[in-house]
Protein backbone atom coordinates (compact mmCIF):
# COMPACT_ATOMS: atom_id res chain seq x y z
CA UNK A 1 0.00 0.00 0.00
CA UNK A 2 2.29 2.49 0.89
CA UNK A 3 5.00 1.44 -2.03
CA UNK A 4 1.63 2.21 -4.69
CA UNK A 5 1.66 5.55 -2.65
CA UNK A 6 5.26 6.34 -2.86
CA UNK A 7 5.62 5.35 -6.18
CA UNK A 8 2.37 7.19 -7.25
CA UNK A 9 4.15 10.07 -5.69
CA UNK A 10 7.59 10.07 -7.52
CA UNK A 11 5.42 10.13 -10.59
CA UNK A 12 3.46 12.82 -10.01
CA UNK A 13 6.79 15.01 -8.76
CA UNK A 14 8.04 14.24 -12.18
CA UNK A 15 5.23 15.00 -13.64
CA UNK A 16 4.98 17.99 -12.01
CA UNK A 17 8.42 18.92 -12.93
CA UNK A 18 8.11 18.20 -16.31
CA UNK A 19 4.65 20.40 -16.04
CA UNK A 20 7.14 23.28 -15.07
CA UNK A 21 9.05 23.10 -17.94
CA UNK A 22 6.94 22.71 -21.08
CA UNK A 23 4.12 25.11 -20.28
CA UNK A 24 4.10 28.54 -21.76
CA UNK A 25 2.29 30.50 -19.93
CA UNK A 26 4.57 31.65 -16.64
CA UNK A 27 1.22 31.48 -14.39
CA UNK A 28 0.62 27.96 -15.21
CA UNK A 29 4.32 26.81 -14.18
CA UNK A 30 4.39 28.48 -10.93
CA UNK A 31 1.00 26.90 -10.35
CA UNK A 32 2.43 23.40 -11.33
CA UNK A 33 5.42 24.36 -9.25
CA UNK A 34 3.89 24.45 -6.52
CA UNK A 35 2.01 21.16 -7.26
CA UNK A 36 5.20 19.64 -7.01
CA UNK A 37 6.31 21.38 -3.70
CA UNK A 38 3.48 19.80 -1.91
CA UNK A 39 3.68 16.69 -3.29
CA UNK A 40 7.94 16.67 -2.63
CA UNK A 41 6.92 17.93 1.12
CA UNK A 42 4.78 14.74 1.27
CA UNK A 43 7.64 12.38 0.02
CA UNK A 44 9.77 14.23 2.86
CA UNK A 45 7.12 12.76 5.31
CA UNK A 46 7.37 9.15 4.04
CA UNK A 47 11.12 9.35 4.39
CA UNK A 48 10.41 10.11 7.97
CA UNK A 49 12.11 13.89 7.68
CA UNK A 50 8.90 16.02 8.95
CA UNK A 51 11.03 18.69 9.43
CA UNK A 52 11.71 19.15 6.18
CA UNK A 53 8.27 18.55 4.90
CA UNK A 54 6.97 21.06 7.42
CA UNK A 55 9.89 23.65 5.87
CA UNK A 56 9.24 22.85 2.40
CA UNK A 57 5.66 22.83 2.93
CA UNK A 58 5.30 26.59 4.34
CA UNK A 59 8.67 27.78 2.38
CA UNK A 60 8.81 25.90 -0.89
CA UNK A 61 4.86 25.54 -1.41
CA UNK A 62 3.85 29.08 0.17
CA UNK A 63 6.56 31.42 0.29
CA UNK A 64 8.13 30.47 -2.74
CA UNK A 65 4.63 30.24 -4.78
CA UNK A 66 3.97 33.84 -3.35
CA UNK A 67 7.03 35.35 -4.26
CA UNK A 68 6.65 33.96 -8.01
CA UNK A 69 3.45 35.46 -8.35
CA UNK A 70 4.41 39.24 -7.28
CA UNK A 71 6.93 38.80 -9.95
CA UNK A 72 4.67 38.00 -12.56
CA UNK A 73 1.94 41.03 -10.93
CA UNK A 74 5.01 43.45 -11.49
CA UNK A 75 6.43 41.86 -14.81
CA UNK A 76 3.44 42.21 -17.23
CA UNK A 77 3.76 38.87 -19.04
CA UNK A 78 2.61 38.54 -22.56
CA UNK A 79 -0.20 36.80 -23.32
CA UNK A 80 0.67 33.70 -25.02
CA UNK A 81 -0.89 31.60 -28.24
CA UNK A 82 0.51 28.27 -27.57
CA UNK A 83 0.10 26.05 -24.45
CA UNK A 84 3.46 24.37 -24.62
CA UNK A 85 7.12 25.20 -25.14
CA UNK A 86 8.98 24.49 -28.14
CA UNK A 87 11.55 21.50 -26.95
CA UNK A 88 14.86 22.95 -27.37
CA UNK A 89 17.07 20.23 -28.54
CA UNK A 90 20.50 20.99 -27.19
CA UNK A 91 19.20 21.90 -23.93
CA UNK A 92 17.78 18.61 -24.07
CA UNK A 93 20.54 16.88 -25.09
CA UNK A 94 22.59 18.49 -22.63
CA UNK A 95 20.31 17.40 -19.39
CA UNK A 96 19.82 13.67 -20.89
CA UNK A 97 23.54 13.44 -20.95
CA UNK A 98 23.52 14.85 -16.96
CA UNK A 99 21.11 12.45 -16.25
CA UNK A 100 22.90 9.83 -17.78
CA UNK A 101 26.27 10.33 -16.28
CA UNK A 102 24.51 10.38 -12.77
CA UNK A 103 22.46 7.56 -13.15
CA UNK A 104 25.88 5.73 -14.46
CA UNK A 105 26.59 6.02 -10.62
CA UNK A 106 23.08 4.10 -9.43
CA UNK A 107 24.82 1.02 -8.91
CA UNK A 108 27.35 2.06 -6.48
CA UNK A 109 24.97 3.89 -4.39
CA UNK A 110 23.44 1.95 -1.63
CA UNK A 111 19.84 0.55 -1.75
CA UNK A 112 17.52 3.27 0.26
CA UNK A 113 16.51 2.18 3.52
CA UNK A 114 19.64 -0.08 3.77
CA UNK A 115 20.32 0.15 7.74
CA UNK A 116 23.98 -0.55 6.78
CA UNK A 117 24.33 2.31 4.09
CA UNK A 118 27.50 4.69 5.35
CA UNK A 119 25.55 7.24 6.27
CA UNK A 120 23.06 5.33 8.48
CA UNK A 121 26.20 3.70 9.86
CA UNK A 122 28.41 6.87 10.16
CA UNK A 123 30.03 7.88 13.69
CA UNK A 124 28.62 11.02 13.29
CA UNK A 125 24.93 9.84 12.88
CA UNK A 126 24.93 7.52 15.86
CA UNK A 127 26.76 10.41 18.02
CA UNK A 128 23.71 12.76 17.64
CA UNK A 129 21.54 9.93 18.13
CA UNK A 130 23.18 8.57 21.29
CA UNK A 131 24.09 11.99 22.96
CA UNK A 132 22.04 15.27 21.60
CA UNK A 133 19.23 14.64 24.36
CA UNK A 134 22.02 14.39 27.05
CA UNK A 135 23.80 16.93 25.95
CA UNK A 136 21.16 19.36 24.69
CA UNK A 137 17.79 18.14 25.90
CA UNK A 138 16.24 18.94 22.66
CA UNK A 139 13.86 15.86 22.13
CA UNK A 140 13.99 16.59 18.28
CA UNK A 141 17.11 15.58 17.45
CA UNK A 142 17.25 17.13 13.97
CA UNK A 143 16.70 20.40 16.53
CA UNK A 144 19.13 19.93 18.67
CA UNK A 145 21.74 19.19 15.88
CA UNK A 146 20.34 22.57 13.90
CA UNK A 147 20.15 25.21 17.03
CA UNK A 148 23.48 23.82 18.91
CA UNK A 149 25.88 21.75 17.44
CA UNK A 150 25.46 23.05 14.20
CA UNK A 151 24.61 26.79 15.83
CA UNK A 152 27.37 28.80 13.96
CA UNK A 153 26.02 27.25 10.35
CA UNK A 154 22.68 28.54 11.59
CA UNK A 155 24.03 32.14 12.52
CA UNK A 156 25.34 31.49 8.79
CA UNK A 157 22.07 30.99 7.36
CA UNK A 158 20.30 33.62 8.93
CA UNK A 159 23.12 36.19 7.84
CA UNK A 160 22.28 34.52 4.00
CA UNK A 161 18.61 35.59 4.97
CA UNK A 162 19.79 39.05 5.78
CA UNK A 163 22.26 39.79 3.33
CA UNK A 164 19.22 38.59 0.93
CA UNK A 165 16.84 40.81 2.40
CA UNK A 166 19.11 43.83 2.13
CA UNK A 167 20.17 42.76 -1.33
CA UNK A 168 16.39 42.58 -2.22
CA UNK A 169 15.58 46.16 -0.97
CA UNK A 170 18.65 47.66 -2.97
CA UNK A 171 18.00 46.16 -6.00
CA UNK A 172 14.35 46.81 -5.61
CA UNK A 173 15.15 50.95 -4.53
CA UNK A 174 17.44 52.35 -6.88
CA UNK A 175 16.36 56.00 -5.37
CA UNK A 176 17.46 54.33 -1.76
CA UNK A 177 21.48 54.84 -2.62
CA UNK A 178 21.00 57.57 -5.28
CA UNK B 1 18.72 -5.69 -11.65
CA UNK B 2 14.98 -4.32 -11.93
CA UNK B 3 15.10 -4.86 -8.03
CA UNK B 4 18.69 -3.11 -7.86
CA UNK B 5 16.55 -0.14 -9.71
CA UNK B 6 13.32 -0.16 -7.92
CA UNK B 7 15.46 -0.29 -4.46
CA UNK B 8 17.32 3.20 -6.06
CA UNK B 9 14.24 4.73 -7.46
CA UNK B 10 14.37 7.76 -5.43
CA UNK B 11 18.11 8.23 -6.01
CA UNK B 12 17.07 7.69 -10.14
CA UNK B 13 14.48 10.19 -9.17
CA UNK B 14 16.60 12.73 -8.09
CA UNK B 15 19.00 12.66 -10.70
CA UNK B 16 15.84 12.89 -13.67
CA UNK B 17 14.85 16.10 -11.18
CA UNK B 18 18.79 17.54 -11.93
CA UNK B 19 18.17 17.14 -15.40
CA UNK B 20 14.79 18.38 -16.06
CA UNK B 21 15.92 21.36 -13.79
CA UNK B 22 19.41 21.56 -16.16
CA UNK B 23 17.06 21.54 -19.29
CA UNK B 24 14.56 24.36 -17.85
CA UNK B 25 17.79 26.67 -17.27
CA UNK B 26 19.48 26.11 -20.82
CA UNK B 27 16.44 25.88 -22.68
CA UNK B 28 13.70 28.16 -21.28
CA UNK B 29 13.89 31.13 -22.46
CA UNK B 30 11.78 33.17 -19.90
CA UNK B 31 13.97 33.85 -17.00
CA UNK B 32 11.29 33.12 -14.22
CA UNK B 33 10.97 29.65 -15.56
CA UNK B 34 15.20 29.43 -15.36
CA UNK B 35 14.15 30.15 -11.58
CA UNK B 36 11.92 27.88 -11.52
CA UNK B 37 13.99 25.50 -12.95
CA UNK B 38 16.97 26.58 -10.62
CA UNK B 39 14.56 25.04 -7.82
CA UNK B 40 13.72 22.25 -9.38
CA UNK B 41 17.63 21.68 -9.77
CA UNK B 42 18.11 21.54 -5.69
CA UNK B 43 15.36 19.59 -5.07
CA UNK B 44 16.76 16.48 -6.84
CA UNK B 45 19.40 17.27 -4.77
CA UNK B 46 17.62 17.69 -1.21
CA UNK B 47 15.76 14.08 -2.59
CA UNK B 48 19.79 12.66 -3.12
CA UNK B 49 20.42 14.04 0.59
CA UNK B 50 16.85 13.12 2.26
CA UNK B 51 16.36 9.15 0.62
CA UNK B 52 20.07 8.49 1.92
CA UNK B 53 19.32 9.28 4.81
CA UNK B 54 16.46 7.28 5.14
CA UNK B 55 16.61 3.46 7.04
CA UNK B 56 13.61 1.04 6.20
CA UNK B 57 11.25 0.78 9.05
CA UNK B 58 13.23 3.34 11.44
CA UNK B 59 11.78 6.39 13.35
CA UNK B 60 11.83 10.22 12.37
CA UNK B 61 15.09 11.38 14.87
CA UNK B 62 12.83 12.42 17.73
CA UNK B 63 13.77 10.80 21.14
CA UNK B 64 10.22 10.10 21.99
CA UNK B 65 10.24 7.70 18.93
CA UNK B 66 10.93 3.95 18.97
CA UNK B 67 14.71 3.31 17.88
CA UNK B 68 16.16 2.84 15.28
CA UNK B 69 16.22 6.57 13.50
CA UNK B 70 17.04 8.10 10.43
CA UNK B 71 20.12 10.13 10.25
CA UNK B 72 19.23 13.94 11.28
CA UNK B 73 22.49 15.01 9.76
CA UNK B 74 21.36 15.15 6.43
CA UNK B 75 18.10 16.91 7.24
CA UNK B 76 19.75 19.56 8.92
CA UNK B 77 22.17 20.27 5.98
CA UNK B 78 18.66 20.53 3.78
CA UNK B 79 16.80 22.35 5.84
CA UNK B 80 19.71 24.70 5.77
CA UNK B 81 19.92 24.36 2.21
CA UNK B 82 15.86 25.30 1.61
CA UNK B 83 16.13 28.47 3.60
CA UNK B 84 19.22 29.67 1.23
CA UNK B 85 17.48 28.14 -1.90
CA UNK B 86 14.50 30.66 -0.68
CA UNK B 87 16.99 33.62 -0.51
CA UNK B 88 18.65 33.10 -3.80
CA UNK B 89 15.23 32.88 -4.80
CA UNK B 90 14.40 36.32 -3.47
CA UNK B 91 17.15 37.95 -5.03
CA UNK B 92 17.08 36.51 -8.46
CA UNK B 93 13.55 37.25 -8.75
CA UNK B 94 14.76 40.98 -7.39
CA UNK B 95 16.76 41.49 -10.70
CA UNK B 96 14.19 39.81 -12.80
CA UNK B 97 11.85 42.53 -11.88
CA UNK B 98 14.69 45.47 -12.80
CA UNK B 99 15.33 43.33 -15.43
CA UNK B 100 12.02 44.07 -16.78
CA UNK B 101 12.06 47.51 -16.10
CA UNK B 102 14.92 48.19 -18.21
CA UNK B 103 13.98 46.32 -20.86
CA UNK B 104 10.41 45.51 -21.39
CA UNK B 105 10.69 42.02 -21.56
CA UNK B 106 12.20 38.72 -19.93
CA UNK B 107 12.63 36.43 -22.79
CA UNK B 108 16.62 35.62 -23.18
CA UNK B 109 16.58 36.65 -26.72
CA UNK B 110 14.52 39.89 -26.74
CA UNK B 111 17.27 41.37 -23.87
CA UNK B 112 20.27 40.10 -26.18
CA UNK B 113 18.59 42.20 -28.95
CA UNK B 114 17.77 45.09 -27.27
CA UNK B 115 21.57 45.54 -25.16
CA UNK B 116 22.81 45.09 -29.18
CA UNK B 117 20.86 47.66 -30.46
CA UNK B 118 21.84 49.91 -27.49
Amino acid sequence: MTAALQIALLALVVAAAAATAVLRSVLSAVVAFGAYSLSIAIIWVFLRAPDVGLTEAAVGAGVMTVLFLLTIVKTDSPTVERTFEQIDLRAAAVALALVLALSSTVFALPAVGDAGSPVATDDVTSYYLDSAYEETHVENVVTAVLAAYRGFDTMGEAVVVYSAGVGLLVVLNREVFG
Amino acid sequence: MIDMLASRSYFLVAFLLSGIGTYMLIGNANLIKKVIGMNVFQTGIFLFFIASAFVDGASPPLVSAPEPYVSPLPHVLILTAIVVGVSLTAVALGLIVRINDAYGTLREGEIREVVRDE
